[in-house]
């Protein structure tokens, strides 16, 4: 009896000690996960901080607000801006014009961000490591130019009485200064080879990385399968590219709306803003030099509409290719 | 280990400098209560403050240098830095964020249209001078400028704008008017003095001028005319200076005629704006316009009036003032206002209550106000406005550029004809040394009419130009060569109104009020429409583009509510039609 309870309670111990240390093992699991949990925290708070609290600024878009006043001082005006964005046919086809901007430079964006890829591919096959590294480096360096100083180095070639304008006069090939900056002709692609001067030497890198990360049994296999230069470069090196290059047009197409506005900036003048307005830019001439912050606060909500739709639209496409959804 | 502790500190860092921007702010309005408890009264200069000075009319930005910046130094122990919007460009945006952020500046010189001075004081960005202006001798001279000044408001905020004691229907301007035909005078010379109708004489005979100088001069980078982008508002700025000549200024979107007999809308079919952009665009096509235009700013198009390369301008203290000096006029060369046959040049009327669209206030954080209002003061004391307003006209100080002779009349001193009226002449160190043209007060406002009477100079007017010992001492062998020319008139403005050229717009206190901010919103847009299809035209190539662009602005601008501005603008410029007969009214008894 007394073996057997002894037994019996050696067991209830037994299982006592067990949920003891089950409870021990919850404790330490629930502490792990909250050393986790503030490991992660830093961020949580800067996601916070600048993607969730900034749009508190989007109630300004309902009240009538004029700078020296505080909001409270302003009266609340309900959707006005908003109506007035869509009531007014002028303003409409001005929108779509910007919209038509926004879309086409960054789908020229996208259908040439293929070439930091060949760009890669040819630039790993120069054999002297000198000159590679040394066009690497040339290359690279625009990308850390800002574009304020990239314009005073358009300005200092292009402009009427710049460099080449001089040049060219000097030599007797034309008579008047041609106009490079201050015209409307091309701009889409004048933008889109100076966005290219500055980012392919930086856009090129994440291949070279990739190219090195390539298993060279494949190189030496092809060698013996009798594979020339190109052939291996087509056959295998962009082969191997191709993911890279995937996950970055991907990124590339979520930053759709936001090819930012710097550039589009420094580059305006009264000549060119029909087609390098894109929707940054807009933004910014309605609010600070129009000096109508509530509409242009509307407008930029537009912006996070639209790219909402440009969202779900990639999530439905990637349902129905893939069989599997982004978000 | 060591990497470790390394990404530690460097995290550490990054996180510090996110961050710095909160300590900074707390510390700032830390400091900004204790400037507010500051109470009025004396105050003491021994410390050296640095004013933040937000400056409307400023052409400079950063910190005044020179013999202006010696002289407050010595007398207030303080230093200028001028914040201008006009050289940041972009419109009001330095106005808005500064005043979003709580902070216009230390000392404020603001366009007070638009209610805007109404706007800073109810939003508290403004001080109350009362206390601090209590028996200074600005209050006691121009009280009734500085009631008007702050007309609506409960308290006194601003001081007012180019108080004169001249009848509101004189002229304001001293021997110049603000606008006006000048152009190269011995080139106009060398040409036989031809006769100019209208202003598409204008370009007949510039085309043959600026083919004459780049002939003489032997270089190909002279033009007739030259533009930029800086002064753009609600329409092209330079192409809204040539309406001038005849008697118009904008209001908004509407040129009003200087005695209230016409306002007329920019894109009206008969406007004198859309006139003069065909005639720009016709000088274009000759290939009078410097191609520069469309990417220089001001700076760079007055270096070119300065050595004299661009033929014609429509401002004297833009190409009179700056290339004029001693040496050019008496080689003969130099600007001089050219008379086109059927022109009545607008003329800005005497202000007797000073001109309300112009203001200076206190900023309500800055730091020892009292010693900001000593300073203001002074700018209206006659020795403040001699020096001040050097820029705009006025002598400059005593003892340098112009003194009192034995029978107590002023005239310029040896140095003050080579400096006057801002050449690049060395300054004696003792008077704080650099160049006289860079110590120019940047303030560029004119607190005092310069036509009104100096006591520090006998009585004779701040302007020098009028001077009786000037105008004799100054007659170069170009003056004489002009006076000739133009029936023996001696000044600018002698000839004008003998001549009855000389439209004066009568001095009011009339400022534009509070617009709705719908109509703002679209007005920005419009404006904007405006500016750039203006320039497109200009630089068109061929006619069926020029009225192909005019077409689609005036749409564009209709379409984006530009009649709905137009109402407004009308109406402001009706009320000020009734100001200025009122004014003329008032001081014709």
């Amino acid at each position: 009896m007394s073996e057997e309870s002894n037994a019996r309670s050696g067991h209830r111990n037994r299982a006592g000690a067990g949920a003891q240390e089950q409870a021990v093992h919850i404790g330490k699991s629930k502490f792990v996960g909250f050393k986790y949990f503030l490991w992660i925290l830093p961020f949580l708070i800067l996601v916070f901080l600048f993607s969730y609290f900034p749009l508190h600024g989007w109630i300004y878009s309902f009240y009538d607000y004029r700078p020296p006043r505080s909001l409270s001082q302003c009266e609340f005006v309900g959707l006005q801006w908003f109506k007035m964005l869509i009531s007014n046919p002028t303003q409409v086809s001005q929108l779509l014009q910007v919209l038509k901007n926004t879309f086409a430079m960054s789908l020229l964006g996208i259908a040439t961000s293929i070439l930091p890829l060949f760009f890669a591919v040819f630039l790993n096959e120069i054999k002297c490591r000198k000159f590679k590294s040394f066009v690497q480096t040339f290359t690279t360096l625009p990308n850390f130019i800002s574009w304020v100083l990239v314009f005073s180095v358009a300005f200092a070639l292009f402009s009427a009485n710049g460099m080449v304008n001089t040049f060219l006069q000097q030599i007797g090939f034309i008579d008047s200064p041609i106009r490079f900056l201050d015209s409307d002709s091309h701009t889409y692609l004048k933008m889109l080879l100076w966005n290219m001067w500055k980012s392919l030497g930086w856009g090129s890198i994440i291949y070279l990385a990739s190219i090195a990360g390539i298993d060279q049994e494949l190189y030496e296999a092809a060698s013996i399968d009798g594979a020339g230069r190109f052939q291996k470069m087509f056959y295998i090196t962009i082969p191997e590219l191709l993911p890279t290059f995937f996950v970055m047009l991907m990124m590339a197409v979520s930053n759709f709306l936001n090819n930012g506005m710097d550039q589009y900036f420094v580059f305006q003048n009264s000549f060119n803003k029909e087609h390098i307005q894109v929707l940054d830019l807009y933004v910014y001439n309605i609010g600070m030099t129009g000096s109508s912050y509530s509409l242009a606060t509307a407008i930029s909500m537009l912006k996070s509409i639209v790219s909402i739709a440009l969202l779900s639209l990639c999530n439905v496409v990637s349902k129905v290719t893939r069989g599997e959804t982004i978000v | 280990m060591k990497k470790k502790i390394m990404s530690l500190l460097l995290c550490g860092a990054m996180v510090a400098t996110m961050f710095a921007g909160c300590g900074s702010s707390a510390e700032s309005s830390q400091s900004e209560s204790t400037g507010e408890s500051a109470s009025a009264g004396e105050s003491d200069y021994s410390k050296e403050l640095t004013l933040d000075v937000y400056d409307d009319f400023a052409n400079y930005n950063g910190e005044q240098t020179g013999w202006f910046a010696k002289i407050i130094k010595d007398k207030f122990n303080i230093k200028l830095n001028i914040i201008a919007p006009n050289v940041a460009g972009g419109g009001d945006t330095l106005y808005q964020t500064r005043t979003a952020a709580g902070d216009l500046g230390d000392l404020i010189l603001v366009g007070t249209s638009n209610g805007r001075l109404t706007d800073l004081v109810e939003s508290g960005l403004v001080l109350e001078l009362s206390d601090y202006m209590k028996d200074k001798d600005v209050t006691k001279n121009y009280s009734g400028a500085i009631e008007a000044a702050n007309k609506g408001l409960e308290g006194t905020y601003a001081m007012p704008y180019s108080v004169s004691t001249d009848p509101a229907t004189v002229s304001g301007e001293g021997t110049e008017p603000t606008f006006g035909p000048y152009v190269r005078w011995d080139y106009y010379k060398e040409m036989g003095y031809p006769e100019v109708k209208d202003l598409n004489g204008l370009l007949d005979m510039l085309e043959e001028m600026q083919a004459l100088a780049r002939k003489k001069e032997g270089t190909n980078d002279i033009y007739a005319f030259s533009f930029f982008k800086d002064w753009d508002g609600n329409m092209m700025n330079n192409a809204k200076q040539p309406t001038c000549m005849y008697g118009y200024d904008e209001l908004g979107f509407v040129l009003s005629k200087y005695d209230g007999s016409e306002d007329i809308d920019i894109l009206a079919d008969n406007s004198p704006y859309l006139e003069v952009l065909k005639i720009y665009y016709e000088a274009n096509k000759r290939g009078l316009v410097d191609p520069d235009s469309t990417t220089q700013n001001y700076d760079t198009m007055s270096s070119k009036y300065s050595q004299g390369k661009i033929l014609f301008c429509p401002w004297p203290w833009a190409s009179k003032s700056l290339f004029n000096t001693q040496e050019n006029t008496s080689a003969g060369k130099g600007y001089q206002m050219i008379p086109i046959s059927n022109m009545k040049i607008f003329s800005y009327g005497a202000t007797p209550e000073g001109n309300t669209t112009q203001a200076i206030c206190i900023g309500s954080k800055a730091e020892d106000p009292q010693r900001i209002a000593d300073f203001i003061d002074w700018l209206y004391s006659p020795e403040g406005v001699e020096c001040n307003e050097q820029g705009n006209g006025a002598q400059g100080p005593k003892g340098l550029s112009w003194d009192l002779d034995d029978d107590g009349k002023p005239y310029i001193t040896e140095f003050g004809k080579k400096a006057l009226p801002s050449n690049d002449t060395e300054v004696p160190e003792e008077w704080g040394g650099g160049s006289w043209k860079d110590g120019v007060s940047a303030l560029n406002f004119k607190c005092v009419s310069l036509e009104d009477p100096d006591p520090n100079a006998g009585g004779a007017k701040y302007d020098y130009t009028t001077w009786e010992s000037y105008l004799n001492a100054a007659a170069t062998p170009l003056d004489e060569d002009w006076s000739a020319q133009m029936g023996g008139a001696k000044t600018t403005m002698e000839y004008l109104k003998k001549n009855d050229m000389l439209g004066i717009a009568p001095g009011t206190t009339y400022s534009t009020p509070v617009e709705d901010s719908n109509i703002s919103t679209i007005r920005g847009q419009v404006k904007a429409t405006i500016v750039d299809n203006s320039w497109q035209m200009i630089f068109a190539e061929s006619d069926e583009q020029f009225e192909s662009i005019k077409a689609s602005m005036i749409e564009t601008a209709k379409g984006l509510g530009y009649d709905d501005c137009l109402k407004v603008d009308f109406q402001n410029a009706k009320d000020q039609n009734a100001a200025r007969a009122e004014a003329a009214k008032e001081y014709s008894k």
